[in-house]
């Protein structure tokens, strides 16, 4: 019994109970993240009248015109290189930073690193403050400003937090061997460390970029000019306060995924093949 | 290493400052005689899509007509617009703002209330005063009355009005069925009755946000409470309570309705679906506002629909009201560098040609007495228009303290609420009420 | 901690690099919550040229002791406690549990993994209507599931309590991508060493997960708490689009917002209430500090044990 459930045993026995174990459970829980997520495709493909006389009918019209007109009404050609623009630059910022905070806290390289990281932690608890962040950009000269939005996404605890956790993982001795060899710091950190992080790191960057990317309270206050809105400022075309166009509103929202979608199936190979079988020392 | 880096920081920096330089082009206007300053009037409005596409065409023929002004018009979720208006007003970012429930102002028998939104931006000297503006005439005097005016000074011009007490009912149903058209709340009960026993659903309804059920059953607190702004005072005195025999009824009478006439499962229906699942014709009636008809012709019904005033009352004479309020309207921010074109913009969004033009878009009961709405919905609640009255919750500021069952809703019922038993959900009512009435005595 | 890489001048090259990232943080989000905590003692509106007074404490006494809305405030604090305990413990519990099965050499784990992330990428507002739909009464998918058993339910429409359930579910579906992710990159840090010596030894799953995997997971386990624990705590937006403002569902996060955005109903004249809505953060915000704390402590006692 113990030997066959192994997880990691993959071949040897004629029927490996723990493997179809596993895969009963995926699949359960695959069938319900696909059933919920199935409703939007399924929104998607439905003319709007057919979805306002029965919403959860099966599509049988198939109508792909709906991604042409939601990519036409919610101004896709134009706002999607904003969005782009944000995110990129935003996410490379904050990562860039974030590894310089969470290093030398989690190494203990500066002095008070403990109560630097509680005040990232606290960071987790702050209570929102719309207004006086609001009044703050707008003194600054950053309101309706590209480069003040940008700089409300390079900070983000959450990803201090996963990053200094992880990189307790790595061993220390790492740092001082390289230093032997005449390493510096900043490089010691852009060329070794960053690899070794690889995992945190894309996950940091795919909870980010999606964080900046789904933002509609933000550019809804910060960007007024609609030369600087991004895509999730176009997809109100669809809502309404006497009702919402929900066909075209999924279609939409298929398509604005489909950026972050590509993002984590790139980045998920790092965050699940960072490090192979003891190339570090646990 | 660090080259790149810095490389690829400077070009992060150098592309955001480009986009910040290509801001939006003031149009030139052509060199006509003196050519006047190009101004650039921004426009804050809320979502509404039947608005929007109007306003985009009338944006377009106002810029037509005067070359040198560019209207820069944002759209914004209903649900942001208090908090965009604020910051736009204080970014000196905007120009013509909408003001979305233009309501009653604090009254002074209403202890310790904090002002609504729209008079605490009056009092924050926000809004420009309208009162000497010639195109205020346009507007009905009860009108610039109710929803726009301050102390004795107009800030806005309100441009529609809805109403949510009436009931949507499928013609073809009420023919086939041989069911007369309820005037009284007893014909109502009967209505019902006639429907469920030939196994039709009798009425829907958005019950999931709650708020559809409680309007939905306006013409039950109308039908006692004809005097809503009475009621308000009275309630705030202590003269009206919500257990009180009269009350009472009316909560009677909202049991049957929740429990009794809207089908089962209209729980979870979200009130954006519910127009639809009354277009699929096979459901009798539907308890939904004027802004509705647009979203049930939306779904394409293939019968024919009226729209008369819920009888909440058995005697016919106190159903012949339409409550209902205040939608949208337009006001100036009081520093804005273009005056001169804002109030151009207002006036000729008045002129009477394009008003009724609007109000057809929109499908607000017009406030422009010269106006007439043109459409199914419009003539059907013509023959009640006479008797318009403002709804209770426009009026109606919560004291501080007051529980969150302090509001005479329909959804407190089961199967949409907790509660089953009218007088002791009356008591509950009254009760929270109360706690906010003795807290801030 | 011994520093290598230079002495003198050199020894600041870490807290330089450190500096820009800690004045962000300090100008963009300490800096407005401070402005925060400071307006929740006053009776600003937020508007532009509206007067502002110091009230002392009186949006608190609001907030916690006044009249029948600080019971019912109170009752969205508990709320939001419970809304806190089972998404936290199901959340961390299933993250955990799928990413260990995730990690195994199984085909199409891929394909899983991205469908288990998927609603995190769609953002709240999906997330709602998608759940609307999926929990439709008439005709939706589950509905028709329960058809088959002879039951039926209101599902988000239903009594407070089933409502207020659905959401912790759809709360867990929409967040549960992001625990697992976590615990996959962490799981990447525990040499296959072990795991072998541990096969060698005729070690039984539950024996290799508790005595190599779920020490040696530490760090995550620390990540993970934190931001599930907190997150829960602050969550308002699956409230908003799956059950809006409803008597008996509440958790302070959403009433901070319906009170920030001018959206409580009942009365449709809302009003700009900074100060006040800044009062409702504040406690919200000491509710979050005090039990993040107590969490921080023990994990950080629990790392120094198992880690060393």
């Amino acid at each position: 019994m113990s030997a066959q459930t192994n997880p990691l045993r993959s071949a040897g026995k004629p029927i490996d109970w723990g493997q179809i174990g596993s895969y009963t459970v995926l699949i359960v829980l695959a069938v319900i993240y696909l059933g919920p997520l199935l409703m939007l495709v399924n929104t998607a493909l439905k003319t709007t009248p057919s979805f306002m006389r029965d919403a959860t009918g099966l599509a049988v019209e198939f109508s792909l015109q709906n991604f042409a007109e939601a990519w036409n009404k919610a101004n896709f050609p134009k706002y999607l290189f904003n969005s782009i623009l944000y995110t990129v630059s935003a996410t490379t910022l904050y990562v860039v930073m974030a590894v310089f905070v969470a290093f030398p806290i989690a190494r203990g390289y500066v002095k008070y690193a403990g109560f630097f990281l509680t005040l990232f932690v606290i960071a987790l608890f702050l209570p929102p403050a719309l207004i006086p962040q609001f009044q703050l950009m707008l003194n600054l000269g950053l309101y309706n400003n590209p480069v003040g939005y940008i700089l409300l996404f390079v900070v983000n605890p959450i990803g201090i937090v996963i990053l200094v956790n992880y990189i307790k993982t790595i061993p220390t001795e790492l740092d001082e061997a390289a230093a032997l060899d005449g390493c510096g710091y900043f490089r010691f950190v852009m060329s070794i460390v960053l690899p070794l992080i690889q995992p945190a790191l894309a996950t940091v960057i795919v909870l980010h970029a999606i964080g900046i990317w789904n933002e509609i309270i933000a550019p809804t206050i910060y960007l007024t000019s609609k030369d600087y809105y991004p895509i999730t400022r176009g997809l109100i075309v669809f809502q309404g306060v006497y009702g919402s166009n929900w066909p075209l509103l999924a279609a939409a929202v298929l398509m604005l995924t489909f950026p972050m979608l590509v993002l984590f199936l790139f980045l998920q190979r790092y965050i699940v093949a960072g490090l192979t079988a003891g190339s570090v020392k646990g | 290493m660090k080259k790149t880096l810095f490389s690829l920081l400077a070009l992060v920096v150098i592309a955001s400052l480009s986009l910040a330089a290509c801001g939006p082009a003031a149009t030139q206007g052509p060199a006509a005689t003196p050519a006047p300053a190009a101004v650039t009037l921004k426009v804050l409005v809320h979502q509404n899509p039947p608005m929007v596409a109007f306003m985009e065409a009338f944006n377009k023929t106002f810029q037509e007509k005067h070359p040198n002004i560019t209207v820069d018009m944002s759209v914004v979720n209903a649900g942001d617009l208090s908090t965009v208006s604020q910051t736009r007003l204080a970014a000196n970012d905007v120009d013509v703002v909408d003001i979305f429930g233009f309501a009653n102002a604090a009254q002074p028998y209403m202890k310790k209330v904090d002002a609504p939104n729209w008079q605490q931006l009056i009092e924050a000297g926000l809004l420009m005063d309208l009162s000497d503006q010639a195109f205020i005439k346009n507007y009905d005097e009860a009108t610039i009355k109710d929803a726009g005016s301050y102390n004795g000074k107009v800030y806005a011009i309100n441009l529609g009005r809805v109403s949510y007490s009436g009931i949507y009912y499928n013609k073809d149903l009420f023919a086939a069925n041989n069911v007369k058209v309820p005037t009284t709340w007893s014909e109502l009960v009967a209505a019902c009755e006639a429907f469920k026993a030939a196994n039709i659903a009798c009425m829907t309804a958005g019950g999931k946000d709650g708020w559809p059920i409680f309007v939905g059953a306006y013409g039950l607190i109308g039908a006692i409470y004809p005097d809503q702004a009475g009621l308000v005072e009275g309630l705030w005195n202590g003269t009206i309570k919500w257990n009180d025999a009269k009350s009472l009824e009316m909560w009677e009478k909202m049991q049957i309705y929740a429990r009794d006439m809207i089908e089962p499962g209209a729980s979870g229906i979200p009130g954006d679906g519910a127009p639809g699942r009354f277009a699929s014709g096979t459901i009798a009636m539907y308890p939904g506002g004027t802004w509705n008809a647009p979203a049930i012709d939306e779904a394409k019904p293939s019968f024919k629909w009226g729209f008369i005033p819920f009888p909440g009352s058995d005697n016919a004479e106190d159903n012949k009201y339409l409550f209902g309020k205040y939608d949208q309207g337009w006001a100036v921010a009081a520093n804005t560098p273009n005056k001169e074109a804002a109030l151009l913009y207002l006036s000729e969004f008045s002129e009477p040609a394009n008003y009724q033009a609007f109000a057809n878009a929109v499908g607000f009961i017009p406030t422009q007495p010269t106006a007439k709405l043109d459409t199914a919905i419009g003539a059907e609640v013509a023959p009640y228009l006479a008797n318009f009255r403002v709804g209770y919750e426009q009026y109606w500021i919560a004291p501080k303290g007051a529980g969150q069952f302090a509001n005479p809703w329909a959804s407190y019922f089961k199967p949409y609420g907790t509660d089953d038993d009218p007088q002791v959900l009356a008591d509950k009512v009254q009760a929270d009420l109360q706690a906010g009435l003795d807290a801030v005595k | 901690m011994n520093y290598h890489f230079g002495r003198g001048w050199a020894r600041w090259t870490p807290f330089l690099l450190l500096l820009p990232g800690l004045a962000a943080y300090f100008v963009i989000a300490l800096g407005p919550s401070l402005a925060t905590a400071v307006y929740s003692f006053t009776d600003a509106s937020g508007l532009k040229g509206a007067p502002v007074r110091w009230v002392g404490f009186d949006n608190y006494q609001e907030f916690l002791f006044m009249g029948r809305a600080s019971v019912d405030n109170l009752n969205a604090l508990g709320r939001t406690l419970v809304f806190c305990f089972f998404v936290t413990v199901i959340q961390f519990g299933l993250g955990l549990f799928v990413a260990v099965i995730i990690n195994q050499n199984l085909k199409g784990r891929n394909i899983f993994r991205t469908l288990y992330f998927m609603p995190v990428i769609l953002g709240a507002v999906i997330q709602g209507l998608i759940w609307s739909l999926f929990l439709y009464p008439l005709g939706g998918p589950l509905a028709r599931v329960l058809e088959l058993f002879g039951t039926r339910s209101e599902f988000l429409g239903g009594q407070p309590v089933e409502a207020f359930a659905w959401v912790i579910v759809v709360q867990i579906w929409a967040n549960m991508g992001t625990t697992m992710i976590i615990f996959l990159s962490g799981l990447q840090t525990i040499s296959t060493d072990y795991y072998e010596a541990a096969r060698i030894d005729g070690a039984s799953p539950w024996q290799v997960f508790t005595n190599i995997t779920w020490p040696l997971l530490t760090p995550s386990v620390n990540t993970n708490l934190t931001l599930n624990i907190i997150g829960s705590l602050q969550a308002w937006q699956l409230f908003l689009v799956l059950l809006g403002y409803r008597n008996g569902t509440q958790v302070l996060g959403y009433l901070i917002y319906a009170t920030g955005f001018g959206q409580t109903s009942g009365s449709v004249t809302s009003s700009f209430r900074q100060g006040y809505a800044a009062a409702a953060s504040i406690v919200l915000f000491l509710l979050v500090l005090v039990i993040g704390t107590v969490v921080q402590n023990v994990l950080r006692r629990r790392e120094a044990r198992i880690l060393g």
